[in-house]
């Protein structure tokens, strides 16, 4: 018997914390606190409660143990791997050569860097720029938005700058619950004597600790934001000297945010207009000041704006290029901001390198050895609507659950079924499988190596820990497999063949410049990791970004002047009077594939509440623990409810690990091609449990079954 | 040597509930900490306190319930005969029935862990810092000073001090 420690990061949120697992011969028994590698992103080794709970979801029962085809759907027999991949590379082969536009990628923020290079790699070597990943679903408008104004979509700073500030503003973002590790950050500069501003429309654990707390209405950021900097302009309390040499296009902004005074402000979000000029107040003279947001106010229609706010808001404040400032968008997977510079996009090469720039094409072109298309790609979404048209035919899914995590779930499930092709590689059953033709096997991260970069660009290695279940194999090595059996089986990178992931990692080396000096020695000795831009392998990689300028042309701020106010797309009516918004769970991750299959989670976070207003309870007789039904004009979704006052009243809000995207809206922002899952109209009304039995055998399983069969 | 034990400061709990999961891990699926809700949203964590004059210890007929050198009040699995008497007279209601053995079970500070010179589960997984693992006076000397520092950097700035609650 021989028992180890092994370093591994955290499978779970954005954070990227560090763990040991205690594994006794390739068997996972336990894990320990990391108290003894320093400067790495979780100080002192805290966990979360899914980090304590990492090992259970490998030991699930139902773990994927040999590659599967469909007799019929959600009918599956076992075959071997080399007949799978054969069957993936004549399907794959022959759309390609028909159109390669038929095909459609999807990488995962769940997975290593490297498979998601792999996958964007196998798609464009294939001829097409569909690839795509779940930040499309949370945090597409943080790159663009972010790369408008500064010139680059990324953390600006680390979770050391947040412990440093005097000033921490967290907007649409329930810190405390999506992030715990982060938000001891938070707390830390707080008792430090740093104020907390904290937006959202509801309540949460995140608000308890706010010094000033704005209640405003889903999808009303744009006046919020606005409000803040007409404040801040009006009484003068920008950074003059900042302005005037580091931004353009402040005049614009002047103008633009004329309307925006603290009582128009009140009259849109709710919120007091004191508490506005407050707010702005705080947040403008503290010095040093960090803006956190997430999901709330990304996922909406003008997601993308409310970004370029944030941006110019902390750009005027003078909080760019120093320690204790910066803009922080916190991811909500473990690999979104990886995945993002692997490429996993369909309109960027690796390290952010436009497919239609000539010249970054040309430079792929060589390095990969075949010509590459130039024209941007299908996001998620576009997808499904291209799949709908039959113009996209088949889907290749690296660990994605688009049944549960996409706007309008529907219309998702409406379009799965109507591909010819689709191949699921995943470690356990999900919901989108059910559509699947050909199921994968895949390592779970612990089972295999690789980097993975958290949300403050922090570049981490995790080693392996434990063996893989059954037949799984590691994504990168089922990628490239595919990969060889395509034809692209040529040595160095212009084919498929790695020895294993640090293989991989170099060729990345090789063409993404912000990782050039991120080799996997590097990494492998370094626990702590990188923080990237690293562009040589002496380099000691970077902590604050923008110090002297910033990515854009002409290294300026571009400055954002968004005068006209946008609330969500669908807004209450008489006929669906409620205002739909979706949240998370401290202990529960995405489409609860994983956590749903870990007991101490499931037991303590069994299962979703909506939450609603006494006053609106009491007028559809609502209490606590009864059945309701929620419907919108996509689709009914029966859950218990939950009467609070931490939500607005009008405001009703569902946790969406369950599957309540079946509701949600999926118009896009027209920049981002977001949907706006965060808020649409609903009405309420109460069933009893048979009813709400009823409803729920038509709503896809979060564990499902997978039937397999004999011959 | 002063006992130490794991105390809450619950003005820093955000009711992750990461001591409880942490803590069922380390006992074979028993959690003995829980996180409460208050007042919807306040929370606040309970666990044994290793009572100084410990009902527990007192009342147990046959000496299953004993200290330890650090003073915790840990459980001899094999002298217990779930008589029960030990949940009833506890304030707190800590100790519970395991169902399966029919004998006690109760937190034993991660005797286990302790005796690798780490800190309980819970104390080591806290996010926020809200369990603190120590001797009482101890740590209320060590937020008295804290407070102190406070107050004498305030005064440096000039800031206009309120001290409340002194």
């Amino acid at each position: 018997m021989s028992e180890r420690l092994v370093p591994v990061v955290c499978p779970y949120c954005g954070v990227g914390c560090r763990l040991y697992i205690r594994s006794v011969d390739g068997y996972p028994v336990g894990i320990e606190y990391a108290k003894d590698i320093p400067n790495i992103s979780n100080e002192l080794g805290k966990l979360c409660p899914k980090g304590n709970a990492v090992v259970e979801y490998l030991l699930a029962k139902d773990r994927l143990k040999k590659p599967l085809k469909a007799k019929e759907q959600g009918k599956f027999v076992e075959i071997s791997w080399s007949e799978a991949i054969k069957e993936i590379a004549e399907r794959l082969k022959a759309y390609a050569k028909d159109d390669p536009n038929q095909l459609m990628f999807f990488g995962s923020a769940r997975t290593f860097n490297e498979p998601n290079y792999l996958i964007q790699k196998l798609a464009r070597m294939l001829g097409t720029n569909n690839v795509d990943h779940c930040a499309r679903l949370c945090h597409a408008p943080t790159v663009t938005g972010l790369k408008a104004v500064f010139g680059a979509g990324a953390m600006t700073n680390t979770y050391k700058d947040i412990e440093e500030a005097n000033v921490i503003f967290i907007i649409g973002h329930n810190y405390a619950e999506t992030h715990p590790v982060g938000f001891r950050y938070v707390l830390k500069a707080k008792e430090r004597g740093a104020k907390v501003i904290v937006a959202d429309p509801r309540f949460t654990r995140t608000a308890w600790f706010a010094d000033i707390y704005l209640q405003h209405y889903p999808g009303s950021d744009i006046a919020l934001i606005n409000g803040l900097i007409h404040v801040i302009i009006k009484e003068k309390l920008y950074d003059e000297r900042f302005v005037r040499e580091r931004c353009v296009g402040f005049d614009e902004v002047v103008s633009a945010v004329e309307k925006f005074t603290p009582e128009f402000v009140e009259k849109v979000t709710g919120v007091p207009a004191e508490l506005i000029v407050e707010a702005a107040r705080t947040f403008a003279t503290a010095g040093k000041g960090v803006i956190t947001w997430a999901m709330g106010l990304t996922q909406h229609t003008h997601g993308t704006d409310n970004v370029r706010l944030l941006g110019t808001l902390s750009a005027i404040c003078g909080y760019q290029g120093k320690e204790g400032a910066g803009c922080a968008p916190m991811r909500g997977q473990n690999n979104v901001q990886g995945a993002c510079d692997m490429a996993a996009l369909p309109n960027v090469f690796p390290g952010y390198q436009a497919v239609t720039d000539p010249e970054k094409r040309k430079f792929f072109e060589e390095f990969w050895g075949v010509e590459l298309s130039g024209e941007v790609g299908l996001t998620t979404v576009e997808a499904a609507y291209a799949a709908d048209k039959g113009k996209v035919k088949a889907y290749y899914v690296m660990g994605e659950n688009p049944v549960i995590s996409e706007a309008n779930a529907n219309h998702v499930m409406h379009t799965l079924e109507r591909l010819e092709f689709m191949v699921v590689q995943d470690i356990v059953p999900t919901p989108t499988m059910e559509f699947a033709d050909i199921v994968l096997p895949a390592a779970a991260m612990l089972e295999n190596e690789g980097s993975i970069t958290n949300t403050e660009r922090r570049v981490q290695w995790s080693f392996q820990a434990a063996k893989p279940p059954g037949e799984a194999r590691p994504d990168w090595w089922i990628i490239s497999e595919v990969g060889k059996a395509i034809g692209f089986d040529k040595t160095g990178s212009g084919g498929f063949v790695y020895n294993d992931a640090a293989d991989v990692l170099r060729e990345i080396n090789a063409c993404t410049p912000q990782y050039r000096g991120i080799t996997p020695e590097r990494l492998k000795e370094n626990l702590a990791g990188l923080h990237w831009p690293c562009p040589s392998p002496d380099h000691p990689g970077t902590r604050v970004l923008y110090k002297e300028k910033f990515l854009t042309p002409d290294g300026k701020a571009h400055l954002a002047a968004v005068p006209e106010y946008r609330g969500p797309v669908e807004m209450p009516d008489e006929e669906y009077p409620f205002l739909l918004t979706t949240h998370r769970y401290v202990g529960m991750y995405h489409t609860a594939t994983m956590t749903m299959r870990s007991e101490a989670l499931k037991k303590r976070w069994s299962e979703p509440l909506a939450e609603i207003h006494p006053e609106d309870a009491e007028k559809l007789g609502i209490k606590s623990g009864d059945w309701i039904k929620i419907e919108t004009r996509r689709g009914a979704y029966p859950i218990k409810a939950k009467v609070t006052r931490a939500v607005k009243k009008g405001v009703i809000a569902v946790p969406w690990h369950w599957g309540a995207n079946v509701l949600t809206n999926d118009a896009l922002d027209p920049v981002a091609k977001i949907p706006e899952t965060k808020a649409c109209a609903c009405k309420v009304v109460k069933i009893t449990e048979e009813d709400a039995k009823r409803l729920m055998e038509k709503l896809p399983p979060v564990i499902p079954k997978i039937e397999v069969v004999r011959g | 040597m002063a006992r130490k034990t794991v105390f809450i400061d619950f003005s820093k709990c955000i009711e992750c509930r990461a001591c409880e999961v942490a803590c069922e891990r380390e006992h074979n699926g028993m959690s003995f900490i829980s996180v409460f809700e208050w007042q919807e949203m306040a929370a606040m964590a309970l666990n044994c306190r290793h009572c100084e004059k410990a009902p527990c210890v007192e009342v147990c007929p046959t000496n299953a319930l004993y200290r330890d050198k650090d003073g915790a009040v840990l459980l001899a699995p094999q002298k217990c005969i779930g008589c029960l008497m030990c949940g009833i007279v506890c304030p707190f209601g800590i100790p519970e029935l395991d169902l399966i053995n029919k004998i006690m079970g109760k937190c034993d500070l991660c005797a286990h862990r302790r005796a690798e010179g780490k800190l309980p589960a819970c104390v080591e997984t806290c996010p926020t810092d809200a369990l603190l693992y120590g001797e009482f006076n101890e740590i209320i000397r060590k937020r008295r000073e804290k407070f102190t520092e406070k107050t004498i950097e305030l005064a440096k700035t000039g800031e206009n001090i309120q001290l409340t609650g002194v």
